[in-house]
């Protein structure tokens, strides 16, 4: 029973009383709301080209407190994307992914993907016009990635073109892969944080504290809580001034003028349409790339270059590259 | 943050959450009526007929329930509300209302639809008082006597009406006379005066596109001996087609048109009244017809008007609305090659059957050789089923690609109808009223002198042994040729 105690009720240091050291539990709280919402959208859900988008309008129409679940669902999956992203900043920012918990920076931008392949998955299952075609052209792209392209895009279409298979395949990977992948690469990344212990920090002109830590229960729990409501209602909120619409039924014999993916995609969009698709793919997995080992990068730099913040730069830049790729393409 | 203040911030959060699920629940509510099926909105009194009616007439419920109407809030009151002063208004459970529906009613939301469709030929269908139809419905077939329904003949309410439209009166309880109501007939006259009746096509109560986009719609009426265009289409590629490919048919698509929303097979629905890339729909079922293939004798679409001093779309004008909508299927070489031969079809028809039959009818009317009532005299049936029935199905079936209807069931129906019926016929009756004497027997011998004319004209000769004589010895060679070939 003490064993048990000792486990659950670990101490958490200080610096987690600040909020922003709130935002790797959020997206944690989000998941298991998508799971929750996700369950019961799955029980009129039909992935098939002639029912899907009817399933769906049904959901949003008959089906009672449908629209609700389903905003939420989205709403969430929006949300979720913003706090991994801002959970990521505060890491980054914080130089967290250093040495010895490099590894669990690179599962991180693993979730990243995992969560943003959710979110394309999410969204091609509604079968309007808009979604349909954002499928589309989400797979053409994968496709021009180089040497495994176009096998990965057969894979995901479930043949050359885009057909009742492909359906299904984006319905297995959202329901069954990315949700069973995402649920172990985050008890994974919480099981690692446990091992390395949290990062430290102190903070300029705070007072040193008689103790470096606090109770998880009830202090860190009760932040916790405060969390969870304050993002139900947050969500509420969003689901009642803007429900989840829908579009026109899919059409694959008519483009709409305008194609657009979700929000979180408007930057590699943007990229793609700057340049050619070949340097539009190859440049953007570079940048994964070097997300991905920008711990050891970054190792690199900081033994070449001592004292100076390359990392803070970098990072500026990087983030704000993307941050105007999205309002670019949003503006047109 | 101290514990009691984060306990004091998760009540006050807490509490917004609450009232957050209360909008929520309001929402919900609010897209509920009675019954199994949410997300419907109407208003207060119409929620009372749904109320009732639910028990009373579940299946109306429902249908309307799954209309698109009962989704933008469109219930019962918004179509049968009615006026204190309006001829059928009727005061039921407290409200006043209205079982007929009229166009006009339709009018307040689909006024284009209603302008289009008061404009085409099926508003006047109810305008049948005074047609050969009417008199075998009134007088031959039936009886507005002692065998009627309040005066009015059973085969008419029953059969004529039920397409045609009825004259809806109104009883002095504001009930309609059930002589004339139920009736969905397409060129109804209404207690409001308006003409036609939405439901002929769109069935109510789900109104939904995909019925009226049947062919079976139309088929309710455009089918049978007289005008069997329902049966014409199925016997089509394009009936075929459509069988064959329902299931790609998007028929609850909006727009829909061909080409875009589907390409596997056009209904009648598509030729005539849907929109296309370039076309918009039309509620005028005449908008891209160029034949009136109706009476006797056949007549572009415009010649009434024009001999009326109207001014109307012309008949060429139609013809190039049909032909863009073949075309969204067909090249222009092909469909102008159908045009032509479906031309000379009408043209064989007119040119050999229908004028010759009809002016000698004209003239054994104007001779008193037939008697001045319709249908008391064989001949008078002989050339009713020669245009009204065979002529009709020749010309029809040539209209719409069906070959069996336009050979067998029509021009080999009409030629025998013609030589072996309306001749003898014809000359028993004059060689009958050359025997009595008289100013009778004067007309009687200009008819016979006109029928011996017309025998003797390049298309009939052959029937009185005059075929010229290389076309006999070449149909002789044709004849032996086949023989020899299957043995017989």
């Amino acid at each position: 029973m003490e064993e048990m105690k000792a486990l659950t009720n670990e101490p958490v240091p200080n610096h987690l009383k600040h909020w922003w050291f709130a935002l790797g539990g959020t997206p944690a709280i989000l998941f298991f709301i998508q799971i929750v919402t996700g369950i019961f959208l799955l029980f009129h859900y039909v992935p098939t080209p002639e029912q899907a988008y009817g399933s769906v309008a049904k959901i949003s129409d008959e089906v009672p407190f449908g629209w609700y679940v389903r905003s939420l669902h989205k709403w969430a999956s929006e949300l979720m994307i913003v706090t991994v992203m801002l959970h990521m900043s505060r890491v980054y920012f914080t130089g967290a992914y250093r040495k010895p918990r490099e590894l669990n920076w690179m599962l991180g931008v693993i979730i990243l993907f995992v969560t943003l392949g959710l979110g394309f998955t999410g969204y091609s299952l509604i079968y309007d016009q808009l979604s349909y075609w954002a499928a589309v052209v989400g797979t053409e792209i994968a496709e021009s990635t180089p040497v495994v392209g176009p096998l990965a895009a057969d894979f995901i279409r479930g043949g050359p073109e885009i057909s009742g298979n492909t359906l299904t395949r984006l319905y297995v990977f959202h329901v069954v892969i990315f949700p069973a992948l995402l649920a172990g690469l985050v008890a994974l990344h919480i099981l690692i944080v446990r091992l390395n212990g949290v990062t430290e920090f102190e903070f300029e002109g705070e007072r040193r504290a008689k103790h470096r830590t606090f109770p998880l229960f009830p202090d860190h729990i009760l932040t916790e809580t405060i969390l969870a409501i304050l993002i139900l209602y947050v969500l509420t909120m969003m689901t009642i001034i803007f429900p989840a619409g829908l579009g026109d039924r899919a059409d694959p014999l008519m483009t709409p003028e305008h194609i657009k993916p979700e929000w979180y995609f408007f930057a590699s969009f943007r990229w793609l349409k700057l340049t050619n698709v070949y340097l539009g793919v190859v440049g953007q997995i570079f940048f994964v790339g070097v997300i991905i080992a920008w711990p050891f990068i970054d190792k690199i730099f900081e033994n070449k270059f001592p004292g100076v913040e390359l990392s803070v730069w970098v990072g500026f830049f990087g983030f704000s590259f993307y941050l105007i790729l999205t309002v670019w393409e949003a503006l047109v | 943050m101290s514990l009691n203040t984060k306990k004091i911030v998760i009540a006050v959060i807490g509490l917004f959450f609450l009232g957050a699920l209360l909008i929520v629940g309001g929402i919900e509510s609010n897209k509920r009526v009675l019954g199994k099926k949410a997300y419907i909105k109407v208003s207060a009194t119409s929620e009372d007929c749904v109320s009732c009616h639910t028990f009373t007439s579940p299946s109306l419920i429902e249908q309307w329930r799954d209309s698109k109407h009962a989704l933008k809030g469109v219930g019962c009151m918004e179509c049968h509300a009615t006026d204190p002063g309006d001829k059928d208004a009727w005061e039921h459970e407290g409200a006043l209302v209205t079982v007929v529906v009229s166009p006009k009613d339709c009018s307040k939301c689909h006024a284009n639809e209603n302008d289009q469709f008061q404009a085409s030929h099926h508003a006047d269908a109810g305008k049948i008082i005074g047609s050969l139809d009417n008199v075998l419905a009134e007088v031959v077939e039936g009886n507005m006597g002692r065998l009627s329904l309040n005066g009015q003949s059973p085969a008419a309410i029953s059969g004529c009406w039920q397409c045609h439209g009825s004259v809806v009166k109104i009883m002095a309880d504001g009930r309609p006379d059930p002589a004339t109501w139920p009736n969905t007939g397409i060129g109804r006259i209404n207690p409001d005066g308006s003409k036609g009746s939405c439901s002929a096509c769109h069935s109510r109560h789900r109104f939904s596109v995909v019925v009226s986009r049947q062919p079976d719609s139309c088929g309710k009426c455009h089918m049978g001996p007289d005008h069997p265009q329902k049966e014409i289409y199925e016997e089509s590629k394009h009936g075929i087609a459509f069988k064959a490919f329902k299931q790609d048919m998007n028929l609850d698509a909006q727009p829909w048109r061909a080409g875009i929303e589907y390409s596997a097979a056009p209904t009648c629905a598509t030729c005539h009244m849907s929109a296309t890339e370039e076309l918009p729909v039309t509620h005028d079922v005449g908008m891209r017809i160029s034949w009136n293939l109706r009476p006797p004798v056949s007549e572009k679409i415009d010649a009434k008007a024009i001999k009326a001093g109207e001014r109307v779309v012309s008949w060429e004008e139609r013809r190039e609305n049909m032909q863009a909508v073949c075309m969204k299927c067909h090249a222009e070489n092909y469909v102008d090659g159908f045009y032509l031969q479906f031309d000379s079809a009408i043209n064989l028809y007119d040119e050999k059957y229908g004028k010759p039959t009809t002016s000698i009818i004209k003239m054994m009317k104007a001779g008193k050789v037939l008697t001045a009532t319709n249908f008391d005299e064989e001949l008078e049936w002989t050339y009713f089923y020669l245009w009204h029935h065979e002529g009709r199905r020749a010309r029809h079936g040539a209209s719409m690609m069906a070959p069996d209807y336009t050979q067998w069931h029509g021009f080999f129906e009409v030629a025998e109808r013609f030589y072996m019926h309306f001749v003898p016929q014809v000359r028993t009756a004059c060689e009958d009223k050359i025997h009595r004497g008289g100013e009778v027997a004067t007309a009687a011998k200009l008819v016979l002198a006109e029928l011996d004319s017309i025998l003797n004209r390049e298309e009939h000769r052959w029937f009185l042994g005059k075929m010229p004589k290389d076309e006999k010895n070449r149909r002789k060679l044709a004849a032996e040729e086949f023989e020899k070939r299957y043995a017989q």
